[in-house]
């Protein structure tokens, strides 16, 4: 081999081993140095993250009654890129789906390659647009499995349930303040997939198994709710008010038997319903309570040690003036003991209880009964009320809180006050959850009853409570209120209701009662009222003529379905045709109302 | 055989040939049991997609179905056939009502007591 034959085979080896040493870095370079990136890359391509949503919690009652619960439905789409015969699709689609030919073939030919062509179809819609789409093989629409909310009982509760939005996320009532619980963990699993867009099974990735939401069990009690829904309902026929809140709860626990607004809406016609039928205005609707507030200034009296229940105060026959302003009561009383103020709604009593303890102390007993700070019941939206320091008093306030005036209250700090008094001075915290529970039924959390604080002595408690026996007596102003069988405490109100523009509206009240049942021993505690009744006499529209009633009905049934016991002596005096013989409801004048009281209460009035 | 033949006569190595044979059975073997896993592995994967579907399809009847009885079973549909007359109530009057008082706890309850039958006792 001659030196150029030599050197020119060199050089083509050397040609050979550089090209492969080329080959051999890239192939590093790829396999080795970019292998994740390129790795990465591939995967997006054919490794999907498939995620496994979890089932959302179900609400039930106290009893375990379904409130709300999941039902699958599929959500029906198109992929634009598989449409082979967009037109031959536009007939069974339609059909099936009941959407216009023309609006479909609009969404259709949009341009967009994911199409929702409309979603919560019912499953056996579905299955039958499946079929007629594969008989006739037609390719391009996908079903995609989802689940809608569905509330079984309709109106019924609807304020306190509360409902979703399109994503499965609380808005409003338990669902919204459980969403945490209710929601659920998503699980999710790596798949693959073929040319055909098939799963190939034996190459799944890593999976995680979603969990479903928790179930929350309410303390309302549906047989209760139901006889509540009944009497409202009632109401707003008999009375056409403009709003209604009646609520029952368990003073010793908190815990909320049933609660009904008006007006209210269906939840599964949620998209219908107006604002104002959604808003749950025992929570978040401001009143001034009127007479019922009274408790709070004769057991703050009572407490201090200021007077005693039957220590006299005079009552100016009926008209004071005070700070340059007249303060009236509703008939001329001269001197009336603590008891007989709240049992004939003093309000010169009521302000001369008040100014007995100061401004500063009534304030503090104001606050400490719970007015001004929200009661923390599991309900979102709930709002403070407007309790103004004594700084920002004017010279009568002293005179005007004590009969319900110049404060704003919610519905539900009226009946947590009245719930301290039947519970012996104690403020207990309002509970709408029960218990929080797997799927299966393990018992994730369950909520005892957290009193707040002592507010008053059990021994002012019981003497507000036995004046408050009084109220529904013959003697009292809410004698159309009394349960044959049962001894009733209770505080009728009747408050002129607040003009927006300033003042007061003329010729409307705010009518209310709040009581417990049996006095002695209270089982439960039940507020009704009434925004603007119209009465078929002006002179009629009061507490204790319109809510009292209304509030004696519900009571009767709430103790018959609670299978309470009537007071042995009481039940022997009324002879058992009267006790079954339902009073009309027109008769609401005071010679049948103090006819009964005479057979209930009397014993012990 | 002439001495010429047998000087270049190949002898045979059977236990070689046995060994080669054996090796190539099994590696086709074991490519054929490979392969036949592997289909079998795609089998299964799409036997289990399809239980899974199935059993999809039965939570989802079963979801259907409970959606069902708890619309029927609702307070409001019962009111509803109440008041059509397909369900009767009547309420129980007070007289009717029977109560029965129960005795309170013994504090000994949790001891043994004597049976009811003394000869089950010996």
């Amino acid at each position: 081999m001659n030196p150029n034959s030599r050197s020119r085979c060199v050089l083509v080896c050397a040609a050979f081993i550089g090209l492969f040493s080329i080959f051999s870095f890239r192939l590093i370079y790829l396999q080795a140095i970019k292998h994740d990136e390129y790795a990465g890359l591939a995967a997006e391509k054919h490794v999907y993250k498939q995620i496994i949503y979890a089932e959302r919690g179900t609400i039930l009652d106290a009893n375990s009654e379904v409130l709300a619960h999941n039902i699958p439905v599929e959500t029906v789409v198109a992929d634009a890129t598989h449409l082979s015969n967009p037109e031959a699709i536009v007939g069974p689609v339609s059909n099936e789906l009941g959407i216009p030919s023309r609006q479909l073939a609009e969404k259709l030919n949009s341009g967009r390659r994911y199409i929702v062509i409309k979603r919560e179809v019912p499953e056996h819609t579905a299955n039958a647009l499946r079929e007629k789409l594969r008989a006739g093989n037609l390719r391009g629409i996908y079903f995609e499995h989802d689940a809608t909310r569905i509330y079984p009982n309709g109106s019924m509760l609807c304020h306190v349930i509360g409902f979703t939005d399109f994503d499965h996320r609380g808005i409003q009532g338990v669902e919204a303040s459980m969403e945490e619980y209710l929601h659920g963990q998503d699980g999710y699993r790596f798949i693959e997939h073929n040319r055909a867009g098939q799963e190939i099974v034996p190459y799944r990735g890593q999976e995680r198994a979603p969990r479903d939401g928790y179930q929350i069990h309410l303390t309302v009690d549906l047989g209760l709710q139901n006889i509540v829904e009944n009497e409202i309902d009632a109401a707003m026929q008999q009375y056409s008010p403009q709003k209604a809140t009646i609520i029952l709860m368990r003073p010793r626990t908190g815990e909320i038997l049933a609660m009904a607004n008006r007006p209210h809406f269906d939840l599964n016609l949620r998209s219908e319903a107006k604002p104002e039928q959604m808003k749950n205005r025992a929570i978040i609707d401001m009143m001034e309570p009127g007479s019922t507030f009274k408790i709070v200034a004769a057991a703050a009296a009572l407490n201090e040690r200021k007077l005693r229940p039957d220590s006299e105060v005079f009552c100016e026959n009926g008209l004071w003036k005070f700070g340059g302003a007249a303060l009236h009561d509703h008939r001329s009383f001269s001197y009336l003991s603590v008891r007989d103020i709240l049992i004939k709604s003093s309000n010169i009593g009521a302000a001369k209880l008040a100014l007995s303890v100061g401004e500063q102390k009534f304030y503090e007993y104001i606050r400490r009964f719970g007015f001004g700070e929200r009661t923390g019941i599991e309900l979102p939206g709930e709002i403070n009320g407007l309790i103004r320091p004594p700084q920002s008093w004017s010279k009568i306030s002293i005179t005007r809180i004590p009969m319900g005036h110049e404060i704003g209250v919610t519905p539900l700090q009226m009946t947590m006050a009245m719930a301290t008094i039947a519970n012996g001075g104690k403020l207990v915290v309002p509970r709408i959850v029960k218990s929080i529970t797997t799927s299966e039924g393990t018992t994730i959390s369950s909520l005892s009853p957290v009193v707040l604080r002592q507010v008053i002595s059990p021994e002012t408690a019981r003497e507000i409570g036995d004046a408050l026996r009084g109220v529904v007596s013959d003697a009292g102003t809410a004698a159309a209120a009394a349960v044959p069988g049962f001894t009733i405490a209770g505080k009728t109100g009747t408050a002129q209701k607040v003009d927006p523009r300033g003042g007061y509206e003329e010729g409307k009240y705010v009518v209310s009662f709040a009581g417990y049942l049996p006095a002695d021993h209270p089982e439960f505690v039940g507020l009704v009222v009434l925004d603007d009744a119209h009465t078929s006499k002006p002179e009629l529209n009061y507490g204790g003529l319109v809510a009292g009633p209304i509030f004696a009905r519900l009571a009767e049934k709430a103790a018959r379905y609670l299978d309470l016991e009537p007071h042995e002596e009481i039940r022997k005096a009324i002879p058992v045709e009267r006790v079954e013989k339902k009073v009309p409801a027109k008769r609401i004048h005071k010679t049948a109302s103090a006819e009964r009281i005479a057979l209930t209460n009397a014993s012990r009035h | 055989m002439k001495r010429s033949r047998r000087r270049n006569h190949n002898a045979v190595n059977a236990a070689s040939l046995a060994r080669w044979i054996v090796m190539t059975a099994f590696l086709a073997v074991a490519g054929l049991t490979y392969v036949y896993l592997t289909l079998q592995l795609y089998h299964l994967g799409e036997r289990r997609k399809a239980v899974e579907n199935e059993l999809t399809s039965l939570r989802t009847q079963n979801d259907v179905a409970s959606a069902q009885i708890a619309a029927l079973t609702s307070r409001s549909a019962l009111q509803r056939r109440l008041k059509e007359g397909y369900l009767k109530m009547i309420p129980i009057s007070e007289a009717n009502i029977v109560r029965l008082t129960i005795p309170p706890r013994s504090p000994d309850e949790d001891t043994i007591q004597p049976v009811a039958n003394p000869s089950a006792a010996r």
